[in-house]
């Protein structure tokens, strides 16, 4: 890894005790001089510079930690806004209240978030055309037509957000409710747009369409309308909104476990199921959304394709399976609880069923996270027959993948259903002829999906992308699309033989949202640099080639530390701008909330908070 | 110490760290943020287990037509560049394997002429046959063979000729390219690497 240039890796190579200290302190000193490296680059008269690096640290290294902030935080600020319109839309139509407050927590946040998320895009523009000053100049050439539309997006959006947010208390009732969910649609259908267009800027590098002539519009329109532009946008929503529910999700999980009455403990415990609810609900969709793009980088690019899945990052879609599967897991085992703990005397009826849905959540993640590819020393690999297990490697292919993916959103979506049901009895005629048609579905949409990737393994390639692949993510949509309203029709009716209880879930339930979230995060940091390094030494792919000493992508260790080390950052600043948009109410509650006293008896459970484990009595 | 092992000890600090924040602290806020360093400090510790492997720019073989003397001097440079900058070895092999994605070339320099493979690499588009499962004009079916010739891999003519050497000496083959076609430098190339650049759509070309 001669071209591991950056000092950060020089570093870690030259120190060995101090590396974190030095590394702090250089990053500091590094960010200090960023104005001196600018005033030196103007005083050079000589050839247009194409770019400027930072000593010690590395201008790739501050652009990649400031745009996956920038990332990070734009995903929270769009999938927020559609979170809580649709918290809203449910308190307009069921009249509860809660939903409506709800929903007003979080757009409460919204004001600081984008003033926060406008910063670092603020940060990451003067970043780009200080470092990449060639390469932001090609981009602005071709997309400056794109550049007046997004800032017109943005005028409106800030408007839209004053209107809906400082409008809040004073549009409740009737007519002005209505205009109140419209600006709320509003607000989200601009914050699309105000996503679509800068996807077009990224996904042209990886998918570019180059017009050699015609005019602004019609080049900055061919650009634009790229190969992987709309996967790409359609993906992204959807992570959003899986992004948002899970946010909202930690955050009741950090108020849950730190709640000092009953009262408390009651919300953030239902507002965990609503964010959990709407984080399961869009994740079941993402790999749908996922498959396509993969498609669309196949199709326009077989090399990309294979740099992504059979190259080098290879080994990024085993971490990215075992994120997902923890993501899957964490999903399913919260649902587990809230049937165990929320619906007394559910607990025995549904364990079976989830000891089985556990079992086969595990060996399908077993099976996600074969590689193909095995590591092995050379004796090792003489013994196998070759790089491939005889039995696992099975497990290592597309086929198998693909259908274990397949199975473990059939059982998630199981999950949620068997949630959904618990606590009620069905009394409509037709019951139970309706159970016995959605189990019949669902037993026979598994053992579609299982048939077609056994048989995906003895046909061509091209017959199995093109049809097994897609045939199975129709048989699951089918399934998710059948069920959900029948399971609506049938709950229509059905009486409720044990009401929820609130507040009583174990600290663990707080912990496994925490994991949710930030599962999620990490796969969006993952799944950024996999798009990134796909377009291997190319700024631009095919285009415009990377000449500067980062014209490579380093190895997944590395790669994790960073990711990791945002993951972290952007946990710490969402926990800023809650903490911040907190404070006026807390300050407002005059002597705090009214305490109520806990359950008397109740256990002190592992990781509880310490008011938890010491109920405390009037 | 090498860097993963560098790496690995800051993976396994952030974790006892968290541990530790678990095991003595009893603030709810401060628990979390060590179970999130646990999370993270495991990911990172996993993702340092899996191959390490950089993707590096391809490196430039220097084409010095002063220094190639002999067909088989171009089928060394041409091996090389069947390696690494024109990335052939991403998608076929040498030799039948369990990993191939695209068609074995052992042998194909004995099987197809020069001319033939010359225009494979250039014009991939110009044997496949075209869909007329619909109404109307016949639509191509794109080749999943890229234009060697453009970028983003973008092999000169006289490195698309070594190659085409080398695939001839792999299989067995007396080498049909000759030094003298190669392009001296400043000369402008020959038609055939030209023929594929030109059209209204140009992915490859910046400006």
């Amino acid at each position: 890894m001669q071209h591991q240039g950056g000092w950060i890796q020089k570093l870690l190579r030259s120190s060995s005790g101090h590396g974190g200290t030095l590394l702090g302190l250089v990053m500091a000193v590094g960010l200090l001089s960023l104005p001196a490296l600018a005033f030196g680059a103007d005083a050079t008269p000589a050839a247009p510079v194409e770019y400027r690096d930072v000593p010690y640290v590395g201008s790739r290294n501050i652009i990649w930690v400031v745009a996956q902030l920038h990332l990070l935080l734009a995903g929270f600020v769009l999938g927020v806004p559609i979170f809580a319109w649709l918290c809203e839309v449910v308190a307009w139509k069921t009249g509860e209240k809660r939903y409506d407050k709800l929903a007003k927590e979080f757009t409460k946040l919204l004001t600081s978030a984008y003033a926060t998320t406008a910063l670092f895009g603020g940060i990451l523009l003067f970043l780009l055309i200080s470092f990449y000053p060639k390469l932001m100049n090609y981009l602005t050439d071709i997309f400056f037509p794109s550049f007046i539309v997004y800032c017109i997006l943005f005028l409106v959006e800030t408007a839209t957000l004053y209107l809906y947010w400082y409008g809040w208390d004073a549009m409740q009732d009737g007519g002005k409710k209505t205009f109140h969910i419209f600006l709320g649609f509003l607000l989200n259908f601009f914050a699309f747009f105000i996503m679509v267009v800068p996807n077009s800027w990224a996904t042209f590098q990886s998918s570019p369409v180059v017009l050699a002539e015609g005019s602004d519009m019609a080049r900055a329109w061919a650009a634009t309308w790229n190969p992987t532009w709309w996967p790409v946008n359609i993906h992204r929503l959807i992570a959003n909104v899986v992004l948002g529910g899970y946010i909202c999700g930690a955050y009741a999980g950090i108020r849950y476990l730190s709640a000092t009455n009953t009262e408390e403990r009651d919300h953030y415990d239902w507002m965990g199921y609503v964010g959990n609810f709407i984080g399961v609900f869009g994740l079941l969709a993402l790999p749908f959304a996922g498959y396509w793009l993969m498609r669309e980088i196949y199709q326009y690019n077989q090399q990309m394709g294979i740099t992504l899945m059979g190259g080098f990052l290879s080994w990024l879609f085993i971490l990215q399976a075992m994120l997902i599967g923890v993501l899957f897991l964490g999903s399913n085992y919260y649902f587990w609880l809230g049937i165990t703990y929320r619906i007394p005397g559910s607990e025995i009826k549904y364990r079976k069923p989830m000891l089985a849905m556990l079992i086969a959540l595990l060996l399908c993640l077993g099976v996600w996270m074969t590689p193909h590819s095995l590591v092995a020393s050379m004796e090792e690999a003489r013994k196998m027959g070759g790089s491939h297990h005889p039995l696992l490697g099975v497990f290592g292919v597309m086929s198998a993948k693909m259908t274990v993916a397949n199975l473990m959103i059939l059982v998630t979506f199981m999950s949620f259903i068997m949630y959904w049901r618990a606590g009620k009895q069905e009394t409509a005629g037709w019951a139970k002829v309706a159970k016995a048609i959605m189990g019949a579905i669902l037993a026979s949409a598994a053992i579609a999906v299982i048939i077609l990737g056994v048989w995906g393994y003895f046909v061509p390639a091209i017959i199995r992308i093109n049809y097994f692949s897609t045939s199975q993510v129709l048989v699951v949509l089918g399934v998710m699309l059948t069920i959900t309203p029948l399971t609506a029709l049938l709950l229509r009716s059905a009486k409720t033989t044990t009401e929820m209880v609130w507040g009583k879930m174990p600290p663990r339930a707080g912990y496994s949202l925490v994991l949710n979230a930030v599962m999620v995060v990490l796969l969006m940091t993952l799944m950024g640099y996999a798009r990134s390094s796909s377009r291997v030494h190319w700024h631009v792919y095919g285009v415009v080639r990377d000449t500067s000493p980062y014209a490579f992508s380093p190895a997944l260790g590395y790669a994790a530390a960073l990711m990791s080390l945002n993951t972290f950052f952007f946990c710490m600043l969402v926990a800023f701008i809650f903490w911040v948009a907190t404070m006026g109410d807390k300050a407002k509650a005059p002597g705090g909330a009214s305490k109520v006293e806990l359950p008397q008896g109740m256990p002190a459970m592992a990781g509880a908070s310490s008011a938890l484990d010491e109920p405390k009595a009037h | 110490m090498s860097e993963v092992v560098k790496l690995q000890l800051i993976g396994l600090s952030v974790v006892g760290i968290g541990i530790l924040i678990l095991l003595f602290i009893r603030a709810s806020f401060v628990r979390v943020i060590g179970f999130v360093a646990i999370v993270l400090g495991l990911f990172t510790l996993v993702a340092l287990s899996v191959p390490q492997m950089a993707s590096l720019p391809p490196v430039e073989e220097k084409f010095d037509i002063a220094t190639v003397k002999t067909p088989t001097d171009m089928a060394t440079i041409g091996q090389k560049i069947f390696f690494s900058k024109g990335q052939c070895a991403l998608c076929h092999t040498i030799g039948p394997s369990e990993s191939a994605r695209c068609p074995d070339l052992k042998g194909i320099g004995a099987k197809l002429s020069r001319e033939f493979l010359f225009e494979s690499l250039t014009q991939p588009q110009a044997y496949i046959y075209l869909d007329y499962r619909h109404e109307g004009v016949a639509k191509e079916y794109p080749a999943r063979m890229p234009y060697i010739n453009k970028n983003p891999i973008g092999l000169s003519r006289n490195e698309i000729l070594s190659v085409i050497a080398f695939l001839q000496q792999m299989s067995g083959e007396p080498i049909s390219v000759t030094v003298t076609e190669l392009d001296a430098p400043g000369q402008a190339p020959a038609a055939p690497a030209k023929a594929a650049q030109s059209g209204p759509v140009a992915v490859a070309q910046a400006h």
